[in-house]
């Protein structure tokens, strides 16, 4: 299970409709190197492929948190 | 239209598309990385294996390209032998 940043919006007494809880929100490696070094340690072709970026410092997969938290 | 190929042709068809991702990865970060010679070398290397595995393709498979990117058949104008592309 992909770790994921959360917050909680304010939910008013106003408000009919129940809460929303928790959302996620992602915050992908590229945010965090704003120039790519050289020389990154890579996937071999077959993996690179698979996984959708040459370099493992890059690889950001989608995991649905809403499916195993249930809310 | 053959009905079906061998696992060769897939085999090979996966090769060519892993080095061409590893291609358009390389491409898009010496971009940005012009004088990187490590990543030109790399890029090179898998440049001429990408022209190898084509080669490779094409000759027991049929032209992957058209309008001369690739070879026909001299007996036969062939590039509609193979399974189309949606086939595959």
């Amino acid at each position: 299970m992909k770790r994921m940043k959360e917050y909680t919006p304010y939910h008013s007494p106003n408000d009919p409709c129940p809460p929303i809880g928790k959302k996620y929100y992602s915050t992908p490696p590229q945010l965090y190197i704003p120039f790519q070094p050289a020389n990154l340690p890579q996937y071999s072709p077959k993996e690179a492929l698979a996984k959708g970026t040459l370099w493992p410092a890059f690889y950001d997969y989608y995991d649905n948190p809403y499916r195993q938290r249930g809310n | 239209m053959p009905t079906s190929m061998p696992d060769d042709y897939y085999r090979l068809l996966h090769d060519l598309q892993a080095v061409d991702f590893v291609l358009v990865e390389l491409t898009l970060y010496l971009d940005t990385h012009p004088t990187d010679e490590e990543a030109v070398k790399q890029f090179n290397h898998y440049s001429s294996e990408r022209k190898k595995l084509k080669k490779q393709i094409e000759r027991s498979y049929g032209p992957l390209q058209q309008y001369g990117n690739s070879y026909s058949a001299t007996d036969k104008w062939n590039w509609s032998d193979g399974p189309w592309p949606w086939q595959v």
